[in-house]
């Protein structure tokens, strides 16, 4: 692998990320809902994907539709213990459901392939654009991915939406005597961030096109969480950033290879360690992360 | 308009509520006293629903609503501030106003994504009576802070520019001035007289201060360990021999 192909697949990698982060933002940074179980809509928007074009022969834009739809109805799904779950509660919740997704990924051998996973995943406009060029042809579509995302959560979290779930993550109590349905605003705030979530998985499958239950290990909504509290919580931009750095920390110990006398196991524990000594300093010294929450001004 | 019937609610064997009936007519002010720990805002939690209640009824513009949630109870028109404050707090004073108005467009995705131009005009009527309600509240320097930046009395305005921006038919009233200056406290009162005469909204309040109650309200109900110990206009009130011994411990 030349340096630059790997720099655009760092690139890429990079960008799926960022829709995962930003999916996971508009929950937690500004619903307020803590869900440790975010890698359930990546693997369910991947799995869908590939398993609607290889199993059920559909074009690959069905693919993208039917990712997006199914983790947005697990949104829905996942935001009802909401109603008798208080916030820690239903985070364990969440976190569970996250295994439970996987699981069933990794078991149900005739609709998945169980741990050999799926394969032959085609690839978009593979014909039309040049084996040289393909690579950078993904990365620009998927950073046209994260444009229209980064737009469109933007407008959302700026209307009175937005400020709605703002105010359901800050003071629920107040929401309720306001006369707000606080639990129909959370189920869209997570039908919402599933779809955006759904579409990062699509956009991983089609890239991929391998994919096996080793993907979604608990240890990806991890990362997510590592993105969104170095990046900044209530802004999506600071999701993006996240996403680059934590990326780029969880690939360092592929640079550092040749030059650590260390073996590769260890090295891939010393990349959770960088990561985790990350979060903890973030937490410590800049709680708010790398960009705050923007005040909205009015004239 | 608001009537209640042998309402009750115990906290394991203390009775918080006991068997207190009242009636807060449309279109006046009406007062709650009695001395801390009489019940006053747990009865204000079981109207506005955030409590259950253990016994009893309540009628609101001749509609059951005991045992509805609190945010349906707000969107008949019934709605409550809190004696402590509660305002989200990366929230600037003004959003925190805009999100209590009334008439919104855009508080669920598609509308917030398809209707722009309606959600844009809906807000710009909502800003307008907002910094109408903060000049009003001398709150319009403070209109792009957050409001968790606000102090405790700011807080109490705030909530109670919040409730004009619902347009409720009644509006509850927990110790809407505790906290706030002398000065302040009469144009508070003022303001919510003036606002009852011109939108003919009513009022039921929860006050310490005497003095501040007899200024205003219409009626009064004296509460004590749970139980109504007198009604009636506030100068029968501060004539009252059971109220005085509530509140001067028969000194």
């Amino acid at each position: 692998m030349t340096i630059v192909n790997f720099i655009i697949y760092l690139m890429t990698m990079m960008g799926i990320y960022s829709l995962l982060a930003m999916s996971l933002n508009f929950q937690v940074g500004v619903t307020g809902l803590i869900n440790f179980g975010q890698v359930a809509f990546f693997c369910i928007g991947s799995y869908t994907s590939a398993l609607l074009v290889v199993k059920a022969g559909m074009p690959i834009f069905v693919g993208f539709l039917g990712a997006m739809a199914l983790s947005g109805i697990m949104g829905y799904v996942m935001s009802i213990p909401t109603k008798s779950l208080k916030t820690d509660y239903w985070a364990i919740a969440t976190l569970a459901s996250g295994e439970i997704i996987r699981l069933i990924a990794l078991n149900e051998d005739w609709l998945t392939a169980g741990p050999f996973g799926v394969m032959g995943i085609p690839q978009i406009l593979k014909g039309i654009i040049s084996k040289d060029a393909y690579p950078f042809f993904y990365l620009l579509f998927v950073v046209a991915c994260i444009g229209v995302v980064y737009f469109l959560l933007n407008l959302l979290t700026n209307s009175p939406f937005g400020r709605n779930l703002k105010a359901v993550r800050d003071e629920e109590e107040l929401c309720l005597s306001l006369g707000k349905n606080i639990q129909n605003l959370k189920l869209k705030s997570m039908v919402v961030a599933g779809m955006v979530a759904g579409l990062a998985g699509a956009l991983f499958t089609f890239y991929i096109a391998y994919i096996s239950p080793e993907n979604f290990r608990p240890i990806e909504t991890f990362l997510m969480w590592a993105m969104i509290i170095v990046g900044g919580r209530g802004n999506h931009a600071g999701a993006i950033v996240g996403a680059v750095v934590i990326q780029l920390f969880n690939v360092s110990t592929r640079f550092l290879a040749g030059y650590v006398p260390l073996s590769t196991e260890s090295m891939g524990s010393l990349r959770m360690f960088i990561i985790g000594l990350l979060i903890i300093v973030f937490l410590l010294y800049r709680p708010e992360g790398l960009i705050k929450e923007k005040k909205k001004i009015y004239k | 308009m608001l009537s209640i019937n042998n309402l009750r609610k115990h906290f394991g064997s203390v009775k918080a509520l006991d068997d207190v009936s009242l009636e807060v007519g449309a279109d006046t002010i009406v007062g709650l006293i009695g001395p801390n720990g009489s019940g006053k805002t747990t009865l204000f939690n079981v109207v506005s629903g955030f409590y259950e209640k253990d016994g009893g009824e309540i009628y609101f513009n001749g509609e059951r609503i005991d045992g509805l949630p609190p945010n349906k109870i707000a969107k008949k028109g019934l709605c409550r501030t809190f004696q402590v404050s509660k305002a989200p707090e990366k929230l600037t004073v003004l959003e925190n106003m805009l999100l209590a108005a009334k008439h919104q467009i855009g508080e669920g995705p598609f509308s917030a994504l398809f209707l722009r131009g309606r959600v844009r005009k809906a807000e710009e009527a909502n800003l307008d009576r907002a910094l109408e309600l903060l000049d009003m509240l001398q709150l319009s320097k403070l209109k792009n802070d957050y409001a968790g930046d606000l102090s405790g009395g700011q807080k109490k305005l705030l909530s109670l520019g919040r409730i004009f921006m619902l347009e409720p038919d009644m509006i509850l009233l927990d110790e809407p001035t505790a906290g706030v200056n002398p000065t302040l406290r009469v144009q508070l009162m003022e303001a919510i007289q003036k606002l009852q005469k011109m939108e003919k909204k009513s009022f039921f309040i929860i006050e310490h201060s005497m003095k501040v109650i007899s200024g205003i309200c219409d009626r009064v109900y004296v509460l004590n360990f749970g139980q109504k110990i007198a009604e009636g206009t506030p100068e029968e009130i501060q004539k009252n021999e059971q109220v005085l011994e509530a509140y001067l411990g028969g000194a």
